[in-house]
């Protein structure tokens, strides 16, 4: 997030798509019901009709995969209706010519032939955000406009356009100086526990702790000098899918799964298991035998977070303490002890410097003191600073309060950039086989592949079983009713679950959350055509056809 | 700012601030049950009152701006003895089981009362409701407890924008309810339980709480949720090493004094039977390395359609110098037989940075290979 959470009440409009928010960020959507109750706009674009769209004052819901096209035509109207803030363009941006070109094309009428969505609520929406005005109620902010604020999460980037989406969000903001103050911004809610942390520590294939590009020369010597290591791989590596198709063709020999279950929750799970299958070695590190360990060779006990300490970074960049709330089970140790122990062995065996002894840790902080020195947005971190509250990176040194607010004067790279996006369709449309889409996501109760909720006696009671939900017309269609048994088909495979008749989802689209083992969401998604940038797999858009098992 | 004297300390409070908060704000207790700082005012308790110079009656601070030069006295024989009459008129309708009750040592009534000095009430006992409602494992609603401060219904409405309960029927026979009373499950409840964190008594509990310790035999400890990316403080309350419930802490950095149902609820998972807790070898692997004798072979059945796994058919416990002596060599094998290319990391968003860390400083240093990725796209 370039902002942080708790501006979110004061914020004027809350434009929120592809962000399911009262179930998945459940807290969040907290912020954004006491701003809307304090006369805030609520906008909302999505193509099924989530729950925190009872809240909205404005619900744009457009056909699978054409958001963008909305997107494109407010940005059409602001610049036509002179609502966007030029001072913020001229002092703050570059490349706004070429963009706005882009943008004469993307009319609303265009938009709405597109989408499916009215012109009128197009040109509502463009208006409320860019000028951040109110339902009711006074904004706490003195200034000409009101502050807006974007929120989106999964629903835009799981596409094979997720990067387009993020620019076009990010050329809203901009355009309309929504950036760099509070309750503002471009906001993304990240669905896990420590997703940014992973991120900010190094766990991507393109770049060391603190962002640093691995293909960098200079940023990869510094780091391989404070390890003490002669050098450091230069080549981008192998993205989680990708690694999947390498597998197959036999140039990854090896694959070390800490704390993850692909097997449910990476796209077009048939080829996963090909791929785990022809694997010489597979190692899973994790709490629970998930599904993915019944293809490994070994299984490792690991800690859960409730047994050991460390820090998690949340949504907003804030490090914050995790404790040891009670012991772990058996022998199952924290994961840094077992990386550790493992990495002396191989080091050892493999005869590389600085030694064995290099990977002797004491305890969590000890990393976390070595973490520091070579992420530059951690530097001013320790875990004596990091009570009570944690603190936003960057924090560059010591003395410094943590970052709140992102790209406050300036951006990170100085001026900001628009993106001149086009729109783009999604990889897999609809056809006679297959006429449906499929959408995959979460439900309330539940949380990425299941492993931990579906094991709580409460969470499972009150969710105990996967169900499509289908609306009543693609339902009736093929004579289904509420609670039937279905068949869901794709290019890739069968899935059998049962229907929840919903007027949240539009006709032509079917959900299904990706936790349920009995009806694997993910043996319907596809893995041929990622984001081209972020190699993030199109979870929101498959092809699927329904089937009536009683009509066989 | 506004400058107001409150018990002769000076306070300045930003404009449009209560007098209660002010006090709260700065170290000056006034009692109070209906008023929460989070939640819009109600007024309803009455004990709050305190005396504004100038003013002829006691004034409830809650309900009162604080306004420039304002003189304000929260303590005096007057108030004590309106707060007595208030708290007294509370615990005419209230059992007075504190000795066996869950939530002695953290009621709020049970504080005044003791504060105030009133062991039993002047009135005849009556306890105008006794519905019992257990309709579900998050939490029990138990009515003879409840003071009707309606904290419950404001939380449920303003914060979380579900609005599942509200007052129902009139007088006397006043109680809080779902729709028509129905089960919380029938109603739009998503069971995240703020209603409970709010609950000044016992009215609404935690299951997992019930019967399981005094409160002031938990311990207590300060951590952050491992479910979604927002990050809630919450804080465990354990006894014997065991999670006897959990709750936000007053002031999260991220989430307030606020959770939803996964993280207030959903950390049972953690003594589940089905946790690993122990390392293993496949049963092929095992065979190989002459630690069984019968030979086995990976079944050809995916995991996904495995009705009932059991993990024991497909692996057999080691300790761990055999399972990382496995892993260890395997690894080094295959770096230096097909490269450190054809080795991959698979990192986890579940994991702490600690963890995250020396993963990938394991696969970029000792292995050789950028191929370390996680689940953030995911």
């Amino acid at each position: 997030m370039t902002n942080s959470v708790r501006e979110i009440r004061d914020a004027d409009c809350i434009f929120i798509t592809g962000s399911n928010t009262a179930e998945a960020h459940p807290v969040i959507s907290y912020e954004v019901v006491r701003a809307v109750k304090k006369g805030a706009h609520l906008i909302i674009i999505d193509p099924r009709r989530i729950p925190l769209v009872d809240h909205a004052t404005l619900f744009l819901q457009p056909h699978p995969g054409t958001d963008i096209y909305v997107f494109l035509a407010m940005m059409h109207v602001i610049i036509r209706e002179g609502w966007m803030d030029e001072t913020f363009i001229a002092e703050r941006t570059e490349d706004y010519d070429a963009f706005a070109a882009i943008l004469e094309g993307y009319t609303p009428e265009r938009a709405a032939l597109a989408s499916g969505v009215p012109e009128e609520k197009i040109i509502q929406a463009a208006r409320w955000y860019a000028l951040g005005e109110r339902a009711h109620g006074e904004s706490i902010y003195e200034e000409a406009h009101g502050h807006s604020t974007i929120l989106y999460a999964m629903g835009i980037t799981q596409r094979s356009n997720g990067t387009d989406n993020v620019l076009t969000l990010a050329n809203l903001s901009m355009l309309c100086g929504q950036i760099g103050k509070p309750s503002t911004g471009v906001n993304p809610l990240r669905g896990q526990a420590n997703v940014q942390g992973a991120c900010d520590v190094g766990g991507l294939v393109n770049v060391l702790p603190g962002y640093q590009q691995v293909t960098d020369d200079k940023l990869r010597e510094e780091t391989a000098k404070t390890w003490e290591v002669e050098q450091l791989p230069c080549d981008v590596g192998l993205t989680i899918v990708e690694s999947t198709h390498a597998a197959l063709a036999g140039e990854v020999h090896a694959i070390y799964v800490m704390g993850e279950n692909p097997m449910m929750s990476d796209p077009n799970s048939n080829h996963v298991e090909e791929a785990f299958r022809k694997l010489d070695l597979l190692i899973v590190q994790d709490i629970f035998p998930s599904e993915t360990a019944y293809l490994a060779h070994v299984l490792l006990p690991a800690a859960s977070s409730l047994e050991k300490d460390g820090t998690f970074t949340n949504t907003e960049r804030r490090v914050q303490r995790i404790r040891k709330v009670i012991s772990p089970p058996g022998e199952a140790l924290p994961d840094w002890s077992i990386i550790a122990d493992i990495a002396a062995r191989v080091t050892q065996k493999l005869d590389r410097k600085p030694g064995p002894e290099a990977w002797k840790y004491d305890s969590a902080s000890s990393i976390f003191d070595e973490l520091t020195l070579v992420t530059p947005i951690y530097s001013g971190m320790s875990y004596d600073r990091l009570q009570p509250s944690g603190l936003q990176w960057p924090c560059p040194s010591e003395t410094h309060p943590g970052t709140p607010i992102l790209h406050l004067d300036t951006f990170a790279r100085g001026q900001g950039k628009f993106h001149a996006v086009e729109a783009r369709d999604p990889a897999e449309l609809t056809d006679e086989e297959y006429p449906l889409t499929l959408s995959t996501g979460r439900v309330l109760y539940h949380y990425h592949s299941g492993t931990m909720t579906r094991r709580s006696a409460p969470l499972h009671w009150r969710e105990p079983r996967g169900y499509a939900e289908i609306n009543r017309q693609d339902a009736e269609a093929i004579g289904l009713k509420d609670g039937f048994a279905v068949i869901i088909h794709s290019r890739r495979g069968t899935i059998r679950t049962k229907t929840k008749i919903s007027e949240g989802v539009p006709p032509g689209t079917v959900f299904l959350a990706f936790h349920w083992r009995e009806a694997p969401a993910n043996r319907l998604t596809q893995d041929h055509t990622l984001d081209p940038i972020a190699k993030i797999p199109e979870y929101k858009i498959s092809a699927i056809r329904l089937e009536n098992p009683r009509a066989r | 700012m506004i400058t107001l004297s409150i018990d002769t300390k000076t306070i300045q409070v930003a404009p449009d601030t209560n007098v209660l908060k002010a006090a709260l704000d700065n170290g000056i207790h006034i009692p109070h049950l209906c008023y929460h700082p989070e939640l819009s005012i109600s007024g309803g308790c009455r004990l709050c009152l305190v005396e504004v110079e100038g003013q002829d009656q006691p004034v409830l601070s809650c309900g009162l701006t604080a306004a420039e030069g304002m003189v304000i006295q929260t303590q005096s024989d007057q108030l004590k003895e309106l707060r007595r009459g208030v708290l007294d008129l509370f615990i005419s309708d209230h059992p007075l089981d504190c000795v066996v009750c869950d939530k002695a040592g953290s009621c709020t009534l049970q504080e005044y009362a003791y504060e105030y000095g009133l062991k039993d009430t002047s009135y005849e006992p009556t306890v105008s409701s006794t519905l019992f409602q257990d309709d579900n494992p998050f939490f029990l609603r138990d009515h003879q407890y409840c003071i009707l401060c309606g904290r419950c219904v404001r939380v449920c409405d303003e914060i979380v924008g579900v609005h599942a309960i509200d007052f129902a029927n009139r007088g006397f026979e006043t109680n809080i309810a779902t729709p028509y009373d129905g089960p919380m499950i029938d109603s739009t409840c998503v069971f995240c339980g703020n209603c409970v964190q709010v609950c000044p008594t016992a009215a609404l509990m935690p299951v997992s709480r019930l019967q399981r310790g005094r409160e002031w035999d938990l311990d207590r400890t300060l951590s952050v949720c491992g479910y979604c990316g927002v990050g809630c403080q919450i804080e465990y309350a354990t006894k014997d090493d065991a999670i006897i419930y959990a709750q936000a802490p007053e002031h999260g950095a991220a989430n307030g004094s606020f959770l939803c149902t996964k993280g207030r609820y959903g950390w049972d998972f953690a003594t589940s039977p089905e946790r690993l807790k122990q390392p293993m070898l496949r049963r092929d692997v095992a065979h190989e390395l002459g630690l069984t004798e019968e030979p086995w072979a990976l079944p050809e059945t995916s995991p996904l359609d495995i009705r009932k796994p059991n993990v024991e058919q497909y692996f057999v416990p080691v300790d761990w110098d055999t399972a990382l002596e496995f892993v260890s060599s395997r690894l080094s094998d295959i770096t230096e037989s097909h490269g450190p290319d054809s080795i991959m990391g698979l990192a986890s968003a579940r994991c702490t940075n600690e963890d995250n860390y020396l993963f990938q400083k394991f696969m970029r240093a000792v292995i050789g290979t950028n191929n370390i990725d996680h689940c953030a796209r995911l």
